[in-house]
């Protein structure tokens, strides 16, 4: 029996369209969805061929509970009892956290159970980890955390500026959308990026900034369309504020100066300035109508101590040419996760409730009337901060829904050492990884391929998921099984159990609507008739918003925010450490590889870690391609298989942040983090390279170190 | 304008409307993703006196369309039979989601199938993990160039010599594993026949119980 279920890629932001084949109860081939808007009928490597891990045999198929030390199975009830008897007592030293993974059914049920059971605004997600300084800004200066534009609008461009991304790995279907524009009609492009990305190819201009000075790029790039007068002075007037604090602040320096800073050359950087400002008009755009520039970004940008003051000089050149709130221009933070984006809308951060609505007056006082019980108002502790703050033994119970932080927290050997002092982890996961082996409970989630539910993507588009196999073992949706335990503890904790008597998802995703005005227009029923929405949707006639920002902003005018560059990086090269890391992902593996190391093909494809550096170090070094080197930074080791290119700048080394063969790039990263976002420096960090030496034959005789996570 | 005697709207080309009857005529050539590429001649039918291609003939304009019409479906079953001439039998291995497609317009229009392989013709790149291209089995459609091209922009892959040479190639003496492919799959997916197919599932992959594979 062949039947086909359409739902969503559970890999990346790009929320392709990916409709599933399935024969026998197993899925058998995904194929690509020629109607979804979003991909147009197009897939990458990942979609197509890498969404057979749910059939995985490593899947939990049972709750397991720690006795005696050891991690044994247990029925549901078991372990969902004892998990409430034991949360109830950390109510107040409680932090969780939520998946960008899961649907949106799923991330809202969570927030709701934390705070109204839990009593506490202690939830945060992998945001924190990525894009928290983008959304930081963004809030600050516009009044709203999304990408402006849709993918279309890429194709609508005359330019596109892609800085501190790389499309073709991470957002492969962006970046096929990308290379339409650039090869059907001639939209210019402008890489900024110390790596020589694939996009960089087809670039009009490709500047090589040194590592860390961002901020002196941009304002340089501001500075050279204020000497060209190339600035939007209407849009200036009557849609921002503190436009000539920020220009003075900008004036201090010469283009020639912030060129020298980061290294590149003055002219490309005029050059660079004058095609985003003002772009000669693609081919087919109407007559009369303005060539507008998108801006994309990444975590080159935002893995940073400064994230934030990257962001910041980002969104004012946004401001400073009016590039935003029409066709075929905005700025773009590419989101990482599939469903990034809907985990914070659904309400998975501290400092606001869903929607981004703040917790101050009648917005909580709503949630408090829907939900029947009082919420807290004070924000709660950042992701980074629950983990940093289990030392001082604020934090003495976490609930991690769908995240593998031992993987993805910078310094690992310092994060492992951290969680070991929890009292209580619940993890709650499709696989048992470096986290769950800490855990006291473990509960086994269903796969995308399970479940119903929404995902939205970084087009802000919610679209379905559907099941297309019966779920694996006993595992039970997210949504489900936070419900179940929220019901056996709400009756202690003054909640009415009913709250979370939801029969499906479309329940869930009800509500949700209803307490959020960005959805409200949005229910199951329009997504199963017309496809998936944009949000902002306002009313149930309303037909999704493809771009943000035509009239207003959120919060009335744009904000210019001057900033400074400061010093590059915490941690610098030295004669110790003569090397900058940069970290990043690769096109064959999804993030920290727990996923994708159980698709045999693409373990395949990629099966060691590659340490990417420029042939001027290697030789000096004495590393040839291939060969197996040892990374060490002040915090940790690993070792992987040399890449000899001069698509890294000399003097620094990329290094992905999958884990394979027991080796991590984020042993060696740093833990000092930007203000006000909390998101650590990935980007830079000192490292020293070497070849490894072959090992004494008594040492590599002994036995293997055998890997816990095949 | 009326197909096989039913009336529908003239939108898009005669292929769209025809299949949107439900009527089924091969369109081997022509992907849900793709422009037309008016390659394989096998959507031939009869459109006011005229025979043409279905899939690059706007449907605007045209007021009869048969299918079946006695001199469409003799031209199309010549067309199928020389494209039968080009491959081998059908593989015993899963194909990707249109491969079926051409055994089913063999069956549909009394063609035969072949039964030997073509000796001439036998190449296996099996170098990509995700994928695998059998020459054997190609028709030289051009789906799988357009789709890496004009679909993803990638342009991986070409048509390379002429004739009885014509090879689907990801440049000459190289294999998909070592040319720019991504592995994206758009090529796969748009592939009528067995020829560039999806690699089977490995038995570690299968859904089973902890401990298996
Ligand atoms: S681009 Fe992203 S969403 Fe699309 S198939 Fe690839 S991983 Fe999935
Ligand atoms: S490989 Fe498939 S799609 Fe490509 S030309 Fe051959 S038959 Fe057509
Ligand atoms: S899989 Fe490779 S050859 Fe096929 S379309 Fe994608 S990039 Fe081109
Ligand atoms: S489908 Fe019309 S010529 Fe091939």
């Amino acid at each position: 029996m062949e039947s086909k279920t359409w739902t969503t890629c559970p890999f990346c932001g790009v929320g392709c369209g990916i409709v599933i084949h399935t024969r026998g109860g197993r899925m058998a081939w995904a194929d690509d969805d020629p109607v979804n808007p979003s991909s147009r009928g197009m897939l990458c490597v990942k979609g197509r061929f890498g969404t057979r891990f749910v059939q995985h045999p490593d899947r939990l198929t049972t709750p397991l509970v720690r006795r005696g030390g050891e991690l044994e199975p247990a029925s549901w009830d078991e372990a969902l009892d004892y998990v409430a008897e034991r949360l109830l007592t950390y109510r107040g030293r409680f932090g969780s956290f939520a998946s960008a993974k899961a649907t949106n059914e799923d991330a809202f049920v969570q927030q709701k159970f934390v705070r109204l059971v839990m009593g506490t605004n202690n939830i945060d997600h992998c945001t924190r980890l990525c894009h928290s300084p983008s959304v930081e800004a963004m809030l600050d200066q516009l009044g709203s955390g999304a990408t402006s534009n849709s993918y279309a609008d890429y194709e609508d461009a005359s330019c596109l500026v892609l800085v501190g991304c790389d499309p073709g790995s991470n957002h492969p279907v962006i970046a096929s959308r990308m290379r339409r524009a650039v090869d059907d009609y001639g939209t210019r492009l402008v890489v900024v990026n110390p790596k020589r990305i694939d996009l960089a190819e087809r670039a009009d201009v490709f500047l090589r900034p040194l590592p860390g000075t961002d901020v002196a790029l941009f304002n340089g790039m501001a500075r050279a369309i204020l000497d060209d007068e190339l600035e939007d002075r209407v849009f200036i007037d009557r849609r921002t504020e503190g436009f000539n604090a920020w220009r003075q602040a900008v004036m201090t320096s010469t283009v020639e100066e912030y060129a020298a800073t980061c290294g590149v050359s003055a002219a490309e950087l005029r050059e660079a300035a004058r095609l985003y400002a003002s772009p000669p008009p693609r081919r087919g755009l109407a007559a009369g109508e303005r060539p507008g520039s998108c801006l994309a970004w990444g975590m080159g940008i935002t893995q940073h101590a400064h994230g934030t003051d990257n962001a910041r000089a980002l969104i004012n050149l946004a401001l400073l040419t009016g590039q935003l709130g029409r066709p075929g221009c905005g700025i773009s933070p590419l989101r990482g996760q599939n469903n990034v984006q809907g985990c914070g809308d659904a309400g998975c951060i501290p400092d606001s409730l869903p929607g981004y609505q703040p917790f101050a007056g009648d917005v909580a006082a709503i949630f408090e009337e829907a939900w029947g019980a009082g919420i807290p108002r004070e924000p709660g502790l950042k992701a980074t901060d629950m983990v940093e703050r289990i030392a001082a033994g604020d934090i003495r119970a976490m609930y991690v829904v769908g995240e593998n932080p031992l993987l993805s927290e910078p310094n690992l050997a310092h994060a492992e050492g951290l969680f070991r002092q929890l009292d209580f982890l619940v993890v709650q996961d499709l696989f048992l990884h470096e986290t769950a082996h800490l855990a006291h409970v473990v509960l086994p989630a269903c796969s995308f391929a399970e479940k119903d539910g929404t995902f939205t993507n970084s087009e802000r588009r919610v679209q379905r998921v559907r099941p297309a196999i019966p779920p694996v073992g006993s595992s039970r949706p997210d949504w489900a099984i936070v419900a179940d335990l929220a019901r056996r503890m709400a009756p202690r904790v003054g909640v009415d159990p009913r709250q979370f008597a939801y029969s499906s998802g479309a329940e869930v995703f009800a509500e949700m609507a209803r307490l959020t005005p960005q959805l409200r227009g949005i229910s199951w029923a329009r997504l199963e008739d017309e496809g998936g929405i944009q949000w902002p949707c306002p009313e149930p006639g309303h037909p999704g918003t493809r771009y943000l920002y035509a009239d207003r902003f959120p919060r009335g005018l744009g904000k210019f925010v001057p900033v400074q560059q400061s010093v590059p990086a915490a941690e610098l090269p030295d004669a110790d450490y003569p090397f900058v890391l940069n970290t990043g992902r690769v096109l064959y593996h999804w993030h920290g590889g727990t996923i994708t190391r159980r698709v045999a093909a693409l373990v395949d494809q990629m099966p060691e870690v590659p340490v990417v550096i420029n042939p001027a170090d290697a030789t000096r070094q004495g590393i040839a391609e291939g060969d197996i080197v040892i990374v060490r930074s002040r915090r940790g080791r690993m070792s992987g298989k040399a890449v000899v290119t001069d698509a890294v700048r000399e003097g620094s080394v990329f290094v992905p942040f999958v884990k394979l063969q027991e080796s991590a790039a984020n042993f060696l990263t740093n833990n000092v983090y930007d203000e006000p976002s909390r998101i650590p420096e990935y980007k830079v960090c000192a490292v020293c390279v070497e070849k490894k030496r072959p090992r004494p034959a008594e040492l590599t005789a002994a036995p293997p170190t055998v890997s816990r996570d095949r | 304008m009326r197909v096989d005697g039913r009336d529908v709207e003239p939108a898009g080309t005669i292929l769209d409307a025809v299949l949107a009857l439900g009527i089924p005529i091969p369109h081997l050539c022509k992907d849900d993703n793709l422009p037309p590429i008016g390659a394989c001649r096998t959507c031939l039918v009869e459109a006011d006196g005229r025979v043409v291609a279905a899939c690059h003939t706007p449907a605007a304009g045209v007021d009869e369309v048969y299918t079946g019409s006695e001199r469409a479906a003799r031209i199309r079953r010549a067309v199928l039979r020389l494209t039968a001439r080009m491959h081998g039998p059908e593989p015993d291995a899963e194909g990707g989601p249109r491969s079926s497609e051409l055994w089913a317009a063999y069956d549909l229009n009394g063609v035969e199938r072949p039964a030997s392989p073509r000796r001439t013709r036998g190449s296996l790149d099996s170098s990509s993990p995700f994928f695998s291209f059998d020459e054997q089995a190609c028709i030289l459609c051009g789906c799988c160039v357009s789709a890496c091209q004009q679909l993803q922009h990638i342009g991986a892959i070409g048509i390379a010599g002429t004739g009885t040479r014509a090879k689907v190639t990801p440049g000459t003496g190289v294999s998909f594993a070592a040319s720019i492919c991504t592995a994206c799959g758009s090529c796969v997916a748009a592939c009528p026949t067995h020829a560039l197919r999806p690699a089977p599932e490995r038995p570690g992959e299968r859904l089973g119980i902890p401990g298996e594979g």
